[in-house]
């Protein structure tokens, strides 16, 4: 109990203290993630731990550590301690740097909230507000042009998915009656296909898949940090945790989607990756072909192999980030072209920027050949073998093929010789994500022992993911991509965007229905102005013939009524007008006449 | 206590009135003072709490009354119960911002202050009375109170805003006076104690209905509710900032408090009748209330626009627990639609604020003319920031629990309705648009030398991002009195 909230408040603690006291942000901040990270290795050797905090009536709040999410749990904790350390030496040079870390540890909280969620509240609370802490990180030099809008963009494609989040959870909670996780699962039937389709559409957002994938490739104008965490395993990776949790619940049909969501995300992002022109964005559209496997993987119901190219993955992009963080602090670009040749000028990074490039690809005996060889091995036990199993060959070719091109570009060329500060917390970070990409294969065992979910090695899927790997690798280093590409360059550089993208599809619709009920709006005014007007000139009228008329006569008739008379219009003009006086009666009526006349007809 | 707390605000603007030759700095200590003694009143209320409902107390607690019209059965009751206790705290406290707010005000103070007072007492009023003609009296004095505060210290265009909406104000309650007859004349005691009516609907059929429909049209106009609501942007671009904090924060909950005291309480059977065109006005209240803010190029126009969509949920969950027959639905979607009355008087009110304070800097209130303004008013432009995450329902913050039990208890009762939740799509959308053409990108030189907030702003703004915080992550104090009354409703 104490361990999880330690978890969890240690980081928006420090969050806070940062903001208050305006110095010492990065101690505060590896302070903080590291008590994080040694609460969270609690967990995972500890016996399990429940938190049921108070809610909603009837619907308490709880965090809860089960292998799972204690797993995720130090997941997220590791990479976020790396990170930080990297991010002191990344951001030496910024101004504001506190508004940097407070932000990033509020991030880091949220995802642990996320992580050890154990109800559907707290989850979709946890899951909107790293949407808001990405929103503000990519968000973080917002006076930099194009920035605003790459932070406004990743938000509202992020929270249009996340629309499918509230309905499934609405749905869960009103057919098992409980809104904690592990009770909702069991439900089956037709709300379970709908559920499950709509957590799918909220993991697709999240997990920028195709036709929601264009957003992340956007958000690198954050600092890159904030890339290498949010891609690794904390904002996108939330996605397929959420599927992954769920997964017991998947009925065939629904599974049989996300592995078809999965295996095409991998192979679109895949070729957006091998045309990029920037090695961020680069790195931005692998990420999404990854999790593409990873939903693929699920989708054959293997939702263990999922979970290891997630912890695998995780050190990998990290890795990766860091790394060309680092390239472009040298040449102040990410440009693939302005970067030629920076393999020699940093050759420790880039050692470190290869191994994790091999190992995404899949090179034995790095940690990515596991565990995507658990996840061939999956779709080749599938029923659905004859189409994931294609699926996922393709992919792993493609990922081979960029990031062999990768490195050759950044390897060809002239380096040039210039100092770099903070270069120390930056090279410490990757050496210790690389490590852990070296080593972490050897854990795979010990994982799925302790999650009761061993996978079977499969030496036909070895052989195939290892060919695949290869053959990717050689295409990518040998041969460029225009040819590679072919026909289909132009399309992957517009990023295979389908009917002009999210903007023909749903935000031009949006404005325009905007700018007609606007219109709506001003006929609305001119027609009650019109009423008012008329009733005006009702009143008008009838104080004339007042005047002249019923008054005149009265007037004539008796002297003392003309005083009194004048007392009494004296008193009525003195509060509101006569003809308004007149105007609402008027009105009245007319509404009188109208609703009689809809109830007698 | 009740009663003591309710004409606090009166006395106060009566010690105004006598007092003369005030300073203005006086008056204004004169207004602090007596608005911070009333919600020290009204916390003293919270603290005695609700008793259990039951058939002896009619569900409402610490009643007080007194003789005023025996021959009618027309008496001077007040109470409280879990809807309106709420609404009260919101009320006092909200007003004591404001007063804190408008200590700048040097045009009428004195007038202003009395006038402010006045509408306080009115509002308090209309929330704890438990006579429907007592009632009807406070809700008609709080619309003179808003029409002289818009057409005396309003905007460029006052005049016509404040005639707008007093004639479109009073013809709406018209109806509900007729209503309130109809129900002193269907019941069998002749009595316009609501309590009874609550207890023992005096009409049924078509009369009910006929009822009904007169109290919804009032409602609906002061909601508002499309297409009532053409009165409510008027109103509140013109009105000064202290107004439209107050019209939108305390003055809108009349009509949604009404539409549960007396259209769900008292004409339960005919409600549930017309539950789904009400729910219908609803649903599309609250989405075109969000899409016209879209439209808006005022940034005051657009906050006031979403009030119409906030209002519009409120709508569709009270429609929801008049439709269904599950007393557990029922609770939840009351809970969601009190719960979302206080956090729009929250959220809002601080938003409004915000608008007020950036238009006494810049005198203009169009978005296109600023940029980058988080880094020349960093507290102001973090402050709007968080108050529109919290308008556009971002959990943690205290327009999440309402809307989450709204849409719950809606899909699990009338799923197709759950649509509106397209409307948190459309909110996150307009408001990051502001954010972004206002706070962000690159810095207009025209406003550099623009001042951040000043001590009396803090004070006003930061009690009231504080309790959106606090109702974010901990909802339950105040959720718990709420459910205490929502789940002993039956009918």
């Amino acid at each position: 109990m104490i361990l999880i909230s330690l978890v969890i408040l240690t980081p928006l603690l420090a969050a806070a203290a940062i903001l208050c006291l305006k110095k010492q942000a990065y101690k505060l901040a590896i302070a903080a993630v590291s008590m994080s990270l040694l609460a969270s290795l609690g967990l995972l050797f500890g016996s399990g731990a429940e938190l049921i905090l108070p809610g909603l009536p009837n619907m308490p709040l709880r965090l809860i550590a089960t292998p799972t999410t204690s797993l995720l749990s130090t997941m997220v904790a590791v990479v976020s301690t790396f990170v930080l350390i990297y991010a002191v030496g990344y951001m030496a040079q910024d101004k504001e740097k506190n508004r940097f870390f407070a932000t990033l540890l509020l991030f880091i909280s949220a995802m642990q909230t996320l992580v050890l969620a154990g109800d559907w509240i707290l989850l979709l609370s946890a899951w909107e507000l790293i949407g808001l802490s990405s929103y503000l990180l990519i968000g973080f030099w917002y006076q930099k042009p194009g920035v605003k809008a790459a932070a406004t963009r990743a938000f509202i494609v992020t929270r249009s998915a996340d629309v499918g989040l509230y309905i499934a959870v609405f749905i869960l909670i009103a057919n098992a009656g409980s809104s904690e996780i592990s009770v909702t699962l069991s439900i089956g039937g037709g709300p379970a296909i709908a559920a499950g389709l709509l957590l799918l559409i909220a993991a697709m957002g999240k997990s920028a898949q195709v036709p929601f994938h264009d957003w992340l490739q956007r958000a690198m104008a954050g600092p890159t940090p904030v890339s290498a965490l949010l891609h690794s395993a904390t904002l996108v990776a939330a996605g397929a945790i959420l599927l992954i949790r769920t997964a017991p619940m998947l009925p065939p049909e629904t599974l049989t989607v996300v592995g078809i969501v999965g295996g095409v995300t991998a192979i679109i992002t895949g070729l957006i990756a091998l045309g990029e022109t920037d090695l961020k964005r680069l790195l931005a559209a692998s990420t999404s072909s990854q999790y593409g496997l990873m939903l693929l993987a699920i989708g054959a119901g293997v939702p263990m192999a999922a979970l290891l190219h997630l912890i695998a993955h995780a050190a990998i992009k990290s890795s990766l980030f860091l790394g060309a963080g680092v390239f472009q602090h040298s040449r102040d670009s990410t440009k693939l072209k302005d970067l030629s040749g920076i393999a020699r000028e940093r050759p420790g990074i880039f050692i470190g920027f290869a191994i994790a490039a091999l190992a995404l690809a899949g090179i034995p005996p790095l940690s990515g050949f596991f565990s995507k060889d658990a996840i061939i091995a999956a779709t080749m036990a599938s029923a659905n073998a004859w189409l994931f199993v294609p699926l996922v060959l393709l992919a792993t070719v493609l990922t081979g093929a960029y990031m062999a091109r990768a490195l050759r570009l950044l390897w060809k060329g002239q380096g040039q010789q210039k100092t770099l500060r903070g270069l120390s917390w930056m090279g410490a970070a990757i050496a210790g994500l690389v490590t852990l990409v070296v080593i972490l294969g050897v854990a795979f065992s010990s994982i799925e022992a302790s999650l009761n979910a061993p996978l079977e090695s499969n030496f036909t899927a070895e052989i195939f993911g290892l060919s695949a790997a290869l053959t990717g690798l050689c295409l990518g280093w040998f041969i460029p991509a225009k040819a590679l590409l072919g026909p289909l360059r132009e399309k992957a550089s517009q990023g295979f965007s389908v009917a002009g993208g999210l903007d023909n599809l749903c935000v031009r619709p949006a404005l325009a229905i905007a700018q007609a009920c606007e219109k709506l709006e001003r006929r609305l005014l001119e027609a009650v102005l019109a009423v008012g007007k008329i009733s005006m000139k009702t009143g008008h009228i009838i104080r004339r013939s007042d005047d002249q008329g019923i008054d005149r006569f009265i007037f004539s008739l008796v002297r003392q009524t003309v005083q009194l008379g004048d007392r009494v219009r004296a008193l009525q003009s003195g509060f509101i007008h006569r003809e308004l006086a007149i105007a609402v009666i008027v009105t009245t009526g007319l509404i009188v006449i109208t609703i009689i006349g809809l109830l007698v007809f | 206590m009740v009663s003591l707390t309710l004409f606090l605000p009166l006395l106060g603007a009566i010690l105004l009135m006598c007092y003369r030759d005030a300073s203005t700095e006086n008056i204004h200590k004169i207004g602090i003072a007596t608005s911070a003694l009333t919600l020290l009143g009204t916390l003293w209320i919270w603290m005695r709490g609700i008793a259990e409902p039951s058939a002896m107390n009619l569900g409402f607690s610490q009643v007080e009354q007194l003789d005023w019209m025996p021959s009618i059965g027309a008496a001077y009751r007040v109470g409280v119960d879990g809807i309106s206790l709420p609404l009260i705290l919101l009320t006092a406290f909200l007003f004591l911002l404001t007063f804190i707010y408008s200590a700048k005000v040097r045009k009428q103070p004195k007038a202003f202050i009395v006038l402010m007072l006045v509408l306080e007492t009115a509002a308090i009023g209309t929330f704890t009375s438990l006579d429907a003609i007592l009632f009807y009296v406070f809700f008609e004095v709080s619309l003179v109170s808003m029409y002289f505060m818009i057409a005396g210290w309003g905007h460029e265009d006052r005049l016509r805003a404040a005639q707008m909406f007093f004639i479109y104000t009073l013809l709406g309650s018209l109806p509900l006076l007729l209503a309130i007859l109809g129900l002193y004349l269907g019941g069998d005691t002749q009595t316009f104690d609501m309590r009874e009516w609550i207890a023992n609907p005096p009409l049924e059929g078509g009369a009910a209905m006929l009822a009904l429909i007169a109290m919804l049209f009032t409602f609906a106009v002061k909601t508002p509710v499309f297409p009532f609501h053409t009165w409510l942007p008027a109103a509140h671009v013109q009105a000064p900032a202290a107004g439209s904090v107050i019209l939108a924060g305390v003055m809108l909950k009349f009509g949604t408090y009404g539409l549960v005291r007396f259209a769900l309480q008292m004409t339960p059977e005919a409600f549930r009748e017309a539950g789904l065109v009400v729910l219908t006005f609803g649903v599309v209240a609250a989405l075109y209330g969000a899409f016209a803010a879209l439209a808006q190029t005022d940034l005051k126009r657009l906050i006031a626009y979403t009030s119409i969509n906030h209002m519009g949920y409120i709508i569709v969950g009270v429609a929801i627990a008049a439709i269904t027959l599950d007393p557990e639905i029922r609770a939840i979607a009351l809970d969601g639609s009190v719960l979302q009355m206080v956090s729009h008087g929250l959220v809002t009110g601080a938003l409004f604020f915000l608008v007020g304070m950036l238009q006494d800097r810049a005198h203009t209130r169009e978005m296109g003319e600023f940029g980058g303004l988080l880094k020349t008013v960093p507290l102001l432009g973090w402050s709007f920031v968080l108050a529109a995450f919290a308008s556009l329902g971002l959990p943690g913050l205290a327009h999440f629990p309402a809307e989450f039990q709204i849409f719950l208890a809606t899909l699990r009762e009338v799923p197709i309705a759950i649509i509106v939740i397209l409307g948190i799509v459309i909110t996150a959308g307009l408001y990051l648009k502001a954010i972004s053409q206002v706070f962000l990108g690159a810095s207009n030189e025209k406003w550099a030398s623009m001042p951040d907030l000043d001590r009396r702003e803090l004070l006003t703004l930061s009690p009231l991002l504080f309790f959106i915080i606090v109702l974010g992550i901990a909802p339950g104090w105040m959720l718990d009195v709420i459910h205490q009354t929502t789940i002993a409703l039956n009918f």
